[in-house]
Protein backbone atom coordinates (compact mmCIF):
# COMPACT_ATOMS: atom_id res chain seq x y z
CA UNK A 1 0.00 0.00 0.00
CA UNK A 2 2.39 2.54 1.12
CA UNK A 3 5.11 1.54 -2.27
CA UNK A 4 1.84 2.10 -3.95
CA UNK A 5 0.76 5.76 -2.69
CA UNK A 6 4.87 6.09 -2.97
CA UNK A 7 4.80 5.55 -6.94
CA UNK A 8 1.52 7.78 -7.18
CA UNK A 9 3.19 10.99 -5.60
CA UNK A 10 6.41 10.28 -7.06
CA UNK A 11 4.21 9.94 -10.67
CA UNK A 12 2.41 13.57 -9.82
CA UNK A 13 6.31 15.05 -8.88
CA UNK A 14 7.30 13.85 -12.36
CA UNK A 15 4.32 15.70 -13.51
CA UNK A 16 4.89 18.85 -11.73
CA UNK A 17 8.23 18.62 -12.66
CA UNK A 18 7.65 18.40 -16.46
CA UNK A 19 5.21 21.12 -16.25
CA UNK A 20 7.88 23.41 -14.42
CA UNK A 21 10.36 22.83 -17.16
CA UNK A 22 7.52 23.80 -20.05
CA UNK A 23 6.51 26.43 -17.89
CA UNK A 24 10.32 27.56 -18.63
CA UNK A 25 10.03 26.68 -22.70
CA UNK A 26 7.17 29.25 -22.50
CA UNK A 27 8.98 31.86 -21.62
CA UNK A 28 11.63 30.98 -23.39
CA UNK A 29 9.92 31.03 -26.90
CA UNK A 30 8.32 34.15 -25.93
CA UNK A 31 11.81 35.50 -25.09
CA UNK A 32 12.93 34.61 -28.55
CA UNK A 33 9.73 35.62 -30.17
CA UNK A 34 10.51 39.85 -28.64
CA UNK A 35 13.99 39.31 -29.46
CA UNK A 36 12.58 38.75 -32.78
CA UNK A 37 10.67 41.49 -32.87
CA UNK A 38 13.48 44.21 -31.77
CA UNK A 39 15.78 42.53 -34.67
CA UNK A 40 12.84 42.59 -37.33
CA UNK A 41 12.29 46.15 -36.03
CA UNK A 42 15.68 47.35 -36.29
CA UNK A 43 16.61 45.89 -39.32
CA UNK A 44 13.24 47.80 -40.70
CA UNK A 45 14.08 50.97 -39.34
CA UNK A 46 17.66 51.01 -40.25
CA UNK A 47 18.12 48.72 -43.45
CA UNK A 48 17.42 49.59 -46.99
CA UNK A 49 15.88 46.69 -48.21
CA UNK A 50 13.36 45.85 -51.17
CA UNK A 51 9.74 46.01 -50.45
CA UNK A 52 9.39 42.28 -50.44
CA UNK A 53 12.18 41.88 -48.26
CA UNK A 54 10.49 44.03 -45.81
CA UNK A 55 7.26 42.46 -45.63
CA UNK A 56 9.09 39.18 -45.02
CA UNK A 57 11.26 40.69 -42.33
CA UNK A 58 7.93 42.14 -40.78
CA UNK A 59 6.40 38.73 -40.97
CA UNK A 60 9.33 36.89 -39.31
CA UNK A 61 8.34 37.61 -35.48
CA UNK A 62 4.76 35.87 -36.34
CA UNK A 63 6.48 32.31 -36.45
CA UNK A 64 8.04 31.98 -32.84
CA UNK A 65 4.95 33.80 -32.05
CA UNK A 66 2.65 30.94 -33.57
CA UNK A 67 5.02 29.01 -31.73
CA UNK A 68 4.51 30.45 -28.44
CA UNK A 69 0.72 30.51 -28.94
CA UNK A 70 0.74 26.56 -29.12
CA UNK A 71 2.56 26.75 -26.14
CA UNK A 72 0.41 28.72 -23.81
CA UNK A 73 -2.61 26.95 -24.80
CA UNK A 74 -1.50 23.85 -24.30
CA UNK A 75 0.06 24.98 -21.03
CA UNK A 76 -3.38 26.57 -20.04
CA UNK A 77 -4.45 23.15 -20.36
CA UNK A 78 -2.29 21.68 -17.81
CA UNK A 79 -3.11 24.52 -15.30
CA UNK A 80 -5.08 23.63 -12.45
CA UNK A 81 -9.00 24.81 -12.14
CA UNK A 82 -8.50 27.69 -9.59
CA UNK A 83 -5.47 28.54 -11.97
CA UNK A 84 -7.92 28.97 -14.73
CA UNK A 85 -9.97 30.83 -14.01
CA UNK A 86 -7.14 33.38 -12.71
CA UNK A 87 -6.47 33.18 -16.48
CA UNK A 88 -9.86 33.91 -17.46
CA UNK A 89 -10.34 36.66 -14.99
CA UNK A 90 -7.07 38.54 -16.22
CA UNK A 91 -8.27 38.32 -19.94
CA UNK A 92 -11.43 39.31 -18.93
CA UNK A 93 -9.74 42.54 -17.57
CA UNK A 94 -6.92 42.38 -20.67
CA UNK A 95 -9.87 42.37 -23.70
CA UNK A 96 -11.76 45.31 -22.47
CA UNK A 97 -8.92 47.12 -21.51
CA UNK A 98 -7.66 46.79 -24.93
CA UNK A 99 -10.76 47.77 -26.16
CA UNK A 100 -10.84 51.21 -24.44
CA UNK A 101 -7.45 52.27 -25.39
CA UNK A 102 -7.95 51.50 -29.20
CA UNK A 103 -11.57 53.15 -28.62
CA UNK A 104 -9.76 56.09 -27.17
CA UNK A 105 -6.99 55.90 -29.25
CA UNK A 106 -9.32 56.36 -32.11
CA UNK A 107 -11.32 59.23 -30.87
CA UNK A 108 -8.21 60.89 -30.14
CA UNK A 109 -6.55 60.74 -33.59
CA UNK A 110 -9.91 62.42 -34.87
CA UNK A 111 -9.77 65.05 -32.41
CA UNK A 112 -5.79 65.99 -32.24
CA UNK A 113 -3.08 64.90 -34.87
CA UNK A 114 -0.94 62.23 -32.90
CA UNK A 115 2.05 61.38 -33.76
CA UNK A 116 2.71 57.97 -35.23
CA UNK A 117 6.55 58.06 -33.60
CA UNK A 118 4.53 57.57 -30.11
CA UNK A 119 1.29 55.94 -31.23
CA UNK A 120 1.40 53.48 -33.81
CA UNK A 121 0.83 50.15 -33.96
CA UNK A 122 4.02 49.07 -33.05
CA UNK A 123 3.91 51.23 -30.34
CA UNK A 124 0.47 50.11 -29.75
CA UNK A 125 0.46 46.31 -28.98
CA UNK A 126 3.25 46.32 -26.31
CA UNK A 127 -0.04 47.65 -23.72
CA UNK A 128 -2.17 44.79 -24.69
CA UNK A 129 0.79 42.14 -22.58
CA UNK A 130 0.67 44.93 -19.88
CA UNK A 131 -3.54 44.94 -19.41
CA UNK A 132 -2.65 40.70 -19.48
CA UNK A 133 0.05 41.34 -16.90
CA UNK A 134 -2.15 43.81 -14.68
CA UNK A 135 -5.69 41.55 -14.67
CA UNK A 136 -3.15 38.54 -13.60
CA UNK A 137 -2.04 40.36 -10.75
CA UNK A 138 -5.51 41.77 -9.70
CA UNK A 139 -6.25 38.08 -10.39
CA UNK A 140 -4.03 36.38 -8.01
CA UNK A 141 -3.98 39.25 -5.38
CA UNK A 142 -8.15 38.10 -5.22
CA UNK A 143 -6.91 34.00 -4.62
CA UNK A 144 -3.66 34.72 -2.46
CA UNK B 1 -17.50 29.28 1.67
CA UNK B 2 -16.15 27.94 5.27
CA UNK B 3 -14.71 24.81 4.86
CA UNK B 4 -13.21 22.46 7.75
CA UNK B 5 -10.75 21.12 4.99
CA UNK B 6 -7.85 22.50 6.94
CA UNK B 7 -8.59 20.90 10.38
CA UNK B 8 -8.87 17.45 8.36
CA UNK B 9 -5.68 18.20 6.69
CA UNK B 10 -4.53 18.83 10.23
CA UNK B 11 -5.26 16.10 11.72
CA UNK B 12 -3.85 13.80 8.75
CA UNK B 13 -0.42 16.18 9.64
CA UNK B 14 -0.57 16.83 6.16
CA UNK B 15 1.18 19.88 4.65
CA UNK B 16 -0.59 22.19 2.02
CA UNK B 17 1.56 21.09 -0.42
CA UNK B 18 0.71 17.27 0.26
CA UNK B 19 -3.05 17.46 -0.16
CA UNK B 20 -1.98 19.48 -3.25
CA UNK B 21 0.09 16.43 -4.79
CA UNK B 22 -2.90 14.21 -4.15
CA UNK B 23 -5.38 16.10 -5.54
CA UNK B 24 -3.79 16.95 -8.45
CA UNK B 25 -3.75 20.89 -7.87
CA UNK B 26 -1.15 23.72 -7.05
CA UNK B 27 -0.63 24.80 -3.26
CA UNK B 28 -2.20 27.92 -3.91
CA UNK B 29 -5.46 26.43 -4.63
CA UNK B 30 -5.51 24.23 -1.84
CA UNK B 31 -5.10 27.53 0.53
CA UNK B 32 -7.43 29.50 -1.33
CA UNK B 33 -9.91 26.75 -0.96
CA UNK B 34 -9.15 27.01 2.98
CA UNK B 35 -9.09 30.79 3.38
CA UNK B 36 -12.19 30.86 1.73
CA UNK B 37 -11.22 32.64 -1.31
CA UNK B 38 -12.12 30.21 -4.10
CA UNK B 39 -14.91 27.51 -4.13
CA UNK B 40 -13.98 24.24 -5.79
CA UNK B 41 -15.88 22.80 -9.01
CA UNK B 42 -18.01 19.67 -7.68
CA UNK B 43 -15.14 17.35 -9.12
CA UNK B 44 -12.83 18.87 -7.04
CA UNK B 45 -15.05 18.97 -4.24
CA UNK B 46 -15.81 15.25 -4.73
CA UNK B 47 -12.36 14.58 -4.89
CA UNK B 48 -11.56 15.89 -1.48
CA UNK B 49 -14.41 14.33 -0.01
CA UNK B 50 -13.34 10.85 -1.21
CA UNK B 51 -9.66 11.64 0.02
CA UNK B 52 -10.89 12.21 3.35
CA UNK B 53 -13.68 9.60 3.53
CA UNK B 54 -16.29 11.98 4.23
CA UNK B 55 -19.61 13.58 2.27
CA UNK B 56 -19.29 16.92 0.36
CA UNK B 57 -21.35 18.37 3.41
CA UNK B 58 -19.42 17.25 6.00
CA UNK B 59 -16.20 19.29 4.53
CA UNK B 60 -17.73 22.43 3.19
CA UNK B 61 -20.80 24.54 4.51
CA UNK B 62 -21.85 27.45 2.24
CA UNK B 63 -23.50 29.34 5.18
CA UNK B 64 -26.35 30.06 3.51
CA UNK B 65 -29.36 27.39 3.25
CA UNK B 66 -30.49 26.68 -0.45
Amino acid sequence: MSSMLYIQLRRKNEVKDRLINRGWFVISVAVVWILTYFVSRGVLETADLSSTARIVVALIPAIPFAAFLWLWITNIGQLDEMERKIQMEALAFAFPMAILLLMVLGLLQLAIPLSPEDWSYRHVWSFLPLFYFAGLALAWRKYK
Amino acid sequence: MRSSLRVLRAEREWSQGDLAEQLGVSRQTINAIETGKYEPSLTLAFKIARLFGRTIEEIFDPGVEA
